[in-house]
């Protein structure tokens, strides 16, 4: 009888997992196939990150450049009368305002007869600089703050503790006009501002991610084997709360678009610089006989915000379920 | 019980102090002063430093830094906030002028929010990840994403464009005095800043609500036959509540951010754009004033919660 004769198989369930890059790899392409949504952000974010780098090819036009259009009211001989009507019927092209998308321009034109799309583009850039740049000195900042708060407990995090308070206890926004009036507007400064704000979080973060790890049993593991402080907290828990800064890192960044945009649209933001909170501001003017402007300015903001809080929730349930609905 | 409220607002009163001191301090290292400010936006040609140092010394600006804040820090303890710079009227008077506004649009703001994420929460939560669940979520994350001076333009070129009704900012009309005019100026912001406040608190009940309808007794209510209106709105409902409660401090931060914006857009005089207004024309006693007021109502909200709470659930003991 073959059938016995044949050695069973057992399956053991042990499987050999790839390791190194590959297992980054495989792991990076199983959250792109698990995590839909999240894997939606991080199209819809690369492909603003491209336009921002690409901006002076993909922009197609200079973002300043004032478009000239045939005048339709042009007389080559006005009169007088004429003139008084329109001072312009004497020049046969005009600023092109206003126009409605088209085939030149994608988007339209704004009041000052600049190519819309190509502002746009180049918008791209401030957003996520600021995007970025605050989440970053954030996160910092907040492991800075976080960690040693966290490891010694005692008087020193309680007296951070309440400074958190009194920070939090701000309104963001409130203590963002406060923080951008202090020096010029300038982008870093607008950087800087927003990353203060958003310390007192990704404090608080750290610090209750470093509570729970503190007391594991490698940490007293390790402080039995005589490691220093500073070795514990940089060789044992930061790589045990690095989920949470990535978490914190990705999450805040939606944030940040989204005040930045606020205070350009306040007239307070960064200047000299093409920003879509201040287009939205600026296409109000005539947002009655040409909504374009404002349109397209705010559904790139919405866009970008959308996409980096797809792909945060998304890293959030990946490695930290215990996060959820903590924002 | 006792106790706890008293250490609680002794704790609320530090952190208004350092709130108070860091208020002090931002405005100081601003560069310029309203005495400054002023004589550069009237723009009447040079300056001498004489006029500049006659203003300040009206002002009381001229004084060290140091007896300043002494003088502000007794001021305050007998609830004296000064008065403004700019209208020379006391900050006690701007804020009383001011709050019916805010306060109006505010709790207008807080009726849409909660109107839309409650019905919206639940019916994402027992039709999960069917089609209602999947629609509403994106309308919720559009919200949260959307910026709300955005979503109030679009509405305001809706309503030009289709000419819908007509938008008086001039009039600013109380809601007691003349509802109709009152609603149709505050209609737009009211939905705007509803829809901005309702992602948060739509996304908690939601998850909340999932959580809640997997426990024992809804299952037990279940079972004895109540019908699931009933099981879904009173058994599950009210345990879904609590922790959503505990985000209402985190609420009315927002709301007060999306005020500024909104009374800005709107011309509403109100806390918002007075704070404004006052934080960028450098009138010290008025920025500090008004910062001191939203600390505290922010504060004061997130002790209430925490009372209800306890008042709530009864497994919660304060210590």
């Amino acid at each position: 009888m073959t059938e016995s004769a044949r050695l069973p198989v057992l399956d053991t369930g042990i499987r050999l997992r790839p390791t190194g890059w590959r297992s980054v790899r495989s792991g990076f392409v199983s959250f792109m196939l698990r995590k839909r949504l999240g894997a939606l952000g991080l199209i819809i974010a690369i492909f603003f990150i491209l336009l921002a780098v690409f901006a002076t090819t993909l922009g197609r036009y200079d973002p300043d450049r004032i478009f000239q259009a045939p005048n339709p009211a042009y007389k080559s001989d006005p009169s007088i009368s004429d003139l008084a009507k329109n001072q312009n019927v004497g020049s046969p092209d005009i600023v092109a305002q206003y126009e409605s998308p088209n085939a030149t321009h994608w988007f339209g034109t704004d009041k000052f007869g600049r190519d819309i799309y190509s502002r746009i583009v180049h918008g791209a850039g401030l957003s996520l600089t600021v995007g970025f740049g605050a989440s970053i000195i954030a996160v910092a900042f907040g492991l800075l703050f976080g960690l040693p708060s966290g490891f010694y407990r005692g008087w020193l995090d309680l007296i951070l503790q309440r400074f958190i308070d009194a920070l939090q206890a701000f309104p963001a926004l409130v203590l963002l006009l406060l923080l951008v009036q202090i020096a010029e507007p300038s982008v870093r400064n607008t950087v800087l501002a927003l990353g203060i704000i958003g310390i007192p979080t990704t404090t608080r973060l750290t610090r209750s991610a470093v509570l729970g790890v503190g007391s594991r049993d490698y940490v007293a593991a390790a402080r039995a084997a005589g490691a220093t402080d500073v070795r514990i907290m940089v060789h044992h828990i930061l790589p045990n709360i690095a989920a949470v800064l990535v978490i914190s890192f990705s999450i805040g960044i939606g944030a940040y678009i989204l005040f930045e945009a606020t205070i350009s649209f306040l007239g307070v933001g960064p200047s000299n610089v093409v920003s879509w909170g201040k287009m939205v501001q600026e296409g109000r003017a005539a947002i009655d006989i040409h909504p374009w402007l404002s349109v397209f300015a705010g559904l790139a903001i919405a866009l970008l915000v959308v996409a980096f809080n797809f792909l945060g929730d998304a890293l959030r349930d990946e490695f930290d379920p215990r996060l959820r609905g903590s924002r | 019980m006792r106790d706890y409220i008293i250490r609680r607002l002794l704790l609320n009163i530090v952190v208004l102090w350092m709130v108070a001191t860091m208020v002090f301090v931002a405005l100081r290292v601003l560069p310029g002063n309203y005495a400054v400010a002023q004589f550069a936006s009237a723009n009447i040609g040079a300056i001498s430093d004489e006029t500049i140092k006659e203003a300040e010394r009206e002002l009381g600006l001229d004084k060290p830094v140091l007896q300043q804040y002494r003088e502000f820090m007794t001021d305050l303890v007998q609830l004296d906030l000064g008065q403004s710079f700019r209208t020379k009227r006391s900050v006690w008077s701007e804020i009383g002028d001011a709050i019916p506004y805010s306060l109006e649009l505010g709790l207008l703001v807080v009726l849409v929010g909660f109107s839309v994420a409650f019905p919206v929460g639940i019916l994402s939560a027992i039709r999960q990840d069917q089609w209602p669940d999947y629609v509403l979520r994106g309308v919720a994350i559009g919200g949260l994403a959307a910026p709300v001076f955005w979503t109030a333009s679009i509405a305001v070129f809706f309503v030009l464009a289709f000419d819908l009704f007509k938008i008086d900012v001039t009039g600013q009309p109380h809601i007691w005095e003349d509802p109709k005019g009152a609603l149709q100026w505050y209609v737009i912001p009211m939905f705007a800043g509803g829809l901005a406040s309702t992602a948060n608190t739509m996304r908690l009940l939601r998850s909340q609500m999932l959580e809640v309808l997997r426990e024992d007794f809804v299952r037990t209510a279940r079972a004895k036959g109540l019908d699931e209106r009933h099981v879904v709105l009173r058994h599950a409902l009210r345990n879904a509540l609590l922790p959503v409660l505990t985000v209402m401090g985190l609420t009315v931060a927002t709301i007060v951010g999306s005020q500024i914006v909104l009374e800005q857009m709107f011309n509403v005089p109100g806390v918002g754009r007075l704070l404004f207004t006052s934080i960028v024309i450098r009138d010290y006693p008025l920025s500090q004033g008004l910062v001191l007021l939203t600390t505290f109502v922010i504060v004061m909200t997130n002790l209430a919660v925490d009372l209800l709470y306890g008042l709530l659930d009864p497994r919660v003991r304060f210590s």
